[in-house]
């Protein structure tokens, strides 16, 4: 389960289970074991009462047994139909462990279970014993209790009283099922009352997750999340993530006046040469050399501007404060006004330079200075590193639903162990020596390409083999929604 | 026309003021923020150049309590930062108009003109040396009576130096003009422009125009 609202409710549930079936079990465990308490207790009077009633009879009348017409002997009738209202198993035997009564219950059995029965009474005990025991091989399971009877005439023996353990086991089995019924109505509504208290609790987290995506998606860090009235964890939570936005405002607004900072300090200086020299360039009269020394320190202000701009783009686009003008454009028409700079480049190369725009307009959503910086950084390169006599091929078409440009050249290729840093800061191969020798740039061409290319939603990727050539593929996401 | 500069670095001010002046203008340099909104709010002045950072009372606070005030006098800033949310920060909180440090003398002086001038919208005018004539308006360039053919680059780079007729060009100035400010001014694609731009225009012509500099750059002159 992914959500913690179905753990939430799962856990529950499986926790309320459980604590059922333990009360079940232990509910019925108690009650079984009374049962059986109550079912001894029953079997031990009725075996008292059985040897007071004979002892009282006894004293009473004297002898208690005479031989029936086959000669042996039995209880006197009028006791045994007295003894007939005793429940279920009674037996009494005589002192040599014949047979002297056995209730109906008794006699209904088979000869061996009354064999049995007869026997258990007529061990050599003396006082009482009890127990339980199964009458033949599939007859009733009983409990019983045996009084040795010694105040009733010296024929007596013992007296059997026993019951079936079913009648013990009825009630509990009963209670069992009644549980089987009721623990799934139990947990059905624990699922529900689960789901729904999990719904409460987490409803509230489902709005923090939006408010804080809101605040921090778009630029309104100085927006709080709402706090609730109750301080509980959700209340303590909400805390918590308005002192952290506190911290990330803190922090965003830090970086945006350093940005500011750097850029005027840095580039004040720069305005101060600039007009310097651009003023000395236009005096009139002045030496070739002292021209061309000014127009080369022109060229690094320029260059110095230029990086000072792509640091600190940079590191507003770290924190992701470096906002994008999108607007809907005809990719088409990006790639046409870079086409001719293309051209003028690959003609002073000797390269030579292909594009093919589809003819239906390719509309996206992007920054589109962004995109044209993008666009000519990937060119200059691609003209930069393919040797005179190559060939440089720039293509626009639809990629699976997106956008995709590719800058494709015949020039000297990457090494694949190189692959992997192209879109590293400040990264030049060792091995990468400009055709014309001029002096490279400072490396961070392809950082911002790949960030372009990711906070439109896109991505680069390069395929390249040393001395065959290099592909740079940007995707971008199209602008039909 | 007067111009009020508010610029708290010295030497940029200073170039800015002396700019200004031998263009022609009358201009004033004052270095804090709540100077110039005063000297602004007297209603001397045709055109305030703010930069944007400046100790105390920022640029943002003089332009702000200047539009507040409902005063619409024209706004020229100055900023450092290249960031594109800076300059719509700017331009929505009412500056008409911006360049980006370090600026070029030239580039400031076509904006500040073009604020001055700006309710006349005054007929953008042909450029003329020699035989040779652009039209800014329709963008026809003609050798004689003959019609040029010019792609965007080479109109661009043409009306540069035609702009400037008589004066050596760097490349840089030429490159950052005609190109985006983020073209690398190392490569060579003035020159390979200039070499299309001589075929189209002094190929079979006298005299020829476009002259070089070498190591320097170029220049249009009869």
């Amino acid at each position: 389960m992914q959500t913690i609202r179905g753990r939430l409710t799962a856990w529950y549930s499986v926790a309320l289970a459980l604590t059922l079936a333990a009360f079940a079990a232990v509910l019925y465990l108690d009650r079984r074991s009374a049962s059986y308490q109550d079912l001894d207790r029953s079997i031990q009077s009725e075996a008292s009462l059985t040897a007071g009633m004979l002892a009282e009879s006894y004293r009473a009348r004297g002898v208690l047994v005479r031989p029936d017409s086959a000669g042996h002997a039995v209880l006197i009738p009028d006791l045994s139909a007295l003894l007939e209202a005793v429940p279920e198993f009674l037996v009494i035997t005589a002192r040599d462990g014949s047979l002297l009564f056995a209730s109906s219950d008794a006699r209904a059995l088979t000869f061996q279970k009354v064999e049995q029965l007869r026997e258990l009474a007529s061990a050599p005990i003396s006082g009482r014993a009890s127990g339980t025991v199964q009458l033949g091989a599939d007859g009733p399971t009983i409990r019983y209790a045996v009084h040795y009877v010694s105040d009733a005439g010296p024929q007596f023996g013992a007296i059997l009283a026993g019951a079936n353990v079913r009648s013990a086991e009825v009630g509990p089995a009963q209670l069992l099922s009644t549980f089987a019924l009721i623990l799934p109505l139990g947990l059905m509504a624990a699922l529900l009352m689960g789901t729904w208290i999990a719904n409460r609790a987490l409803t509230a987290v489902d709005q923090i997750i939006t408010e804080v995506r809101e605040i921090t998606d778009g630029r309104s860090l100085h927006r709080r999340l709402a706090v609730p009235v109750v301080k509980d964890e959700l209340g303590r939570l909400v805390q918590t993530l308005n002192q952290m936005l506190t911290r990330l405002e803190r922090n965003f607004a830090a970086l945006r006046r350093f940005t500011a900072d750097a850029s005027h300090e840095l580039k004040t200086p720069l305005t101060v040469l600039r007009a310097g020299v651009e003023r000395a360039i236009t005096t009139p009269g002045l030496a070739q050399e002292t021209l061309v020394t000014l127009e080369e320190t022109l060229q690094e202000i320029k260059r110095m501007a230029e990086l000072v701009d792509a640091l600190l783009m940079l590191a507003r686009a770290d924190e992701g404060i470096a906002p994008l003008h999108r607007e809907p454009v005809d990719l088409r028409s990006i790639v046409t006004e870079v086409q001719e700079t293309g051209e003028l480049l690959a003609e002073e190369a000797g390269v030579t330079m292909e594009v093919a725009t589809p003819a239906e307009p390719v509309i996206v959503s992007v920054d589109a200075s962004r995109i044209r910086q993008l666009i000519l950084n990937l060119v200059t390169n691609a003209v930069k590193y393919t040797p005179v006599g190559g060939s440089v091929r720039m293509q626009l078409g639809p990629a699976n639903g997106r956008v995709a440009l590719s800058v494709a050249d015949t020039g000297i290729g990457i090494a694949p162990g190189d692959l992997p840093h192209i879109f590293d800061r400040f990264w030049r191969a060792d091995s990468a020596r400009t055709r014309t020798g001029e002096r490279p740039g400072a490396g961070l061409g392809l950082a911002i390409c790949k960030w372009i290319a990711e906070a439109h939603g896109g991505q680069i990727d390069v395929v390249s083999r040393p001395g065959r050539g290099t592909t740079f593929t940007v995707v971008l996401p199209s602008a039909q929604r | 026309m007067k111009i009020l500069v508010v610029e708290d670095d010295k030497t940029v001010g200073q170039y800015v003021k002396r700019g200004l002046t031998e263009a022609g203008f009358h201009a004033d340099l004052v270095g804090d923020g709540a100077e110039g909104l005063r000297l602004a709010a007297g209603g001397h002045y045709d055109i305030l150049v703010l930069d944007l950072r400046l100790p105390a009372l920022s640029g943002f606070d003089v332009l702000r309590t200047l539009r507040d005030r409902g005063d619409g006098m024209p706004v020229l800033v100055l900023t450092a930062q290249d960031a594109v949310d800076f300059k719509v920060q700017a331009l929505k909180m009412g500056a008409d108009d911006y360049v980006t440090k370090p600026f070029s003398l030239e580039e400031l002086l076509a904006r500040v003109e073009a604020l001055g001038r700006r309710p006349k919208a005054i007929a953008p005018p042909v450029l003329h040396v020699a035989d040779l004539t652009l039209d800014t308006g329709s963008r026809e360039v003609r050798r004689g009576a003959k019609p040029i053919e010019l792609t965007p680059k080479e109109y661009a780079v043409l009306e540069y130096l035609m702009r400037h007729h008589g004066r050596v060009m760097p490349r840089t100035l030429i490159t950052e003009y005609a190109w985006d400010y983020h073209f690398d001014p190392g490569t060579n694609i003035v020159d390979v422009v200039i070499t299309r731009l001589r075929k189209k225009i002094d190929h079979g012509h006298e005299p020829k125009l476009i002259h070089t500099v070498r190591g320097v750059g170029y220049v249009v002159k009869a």
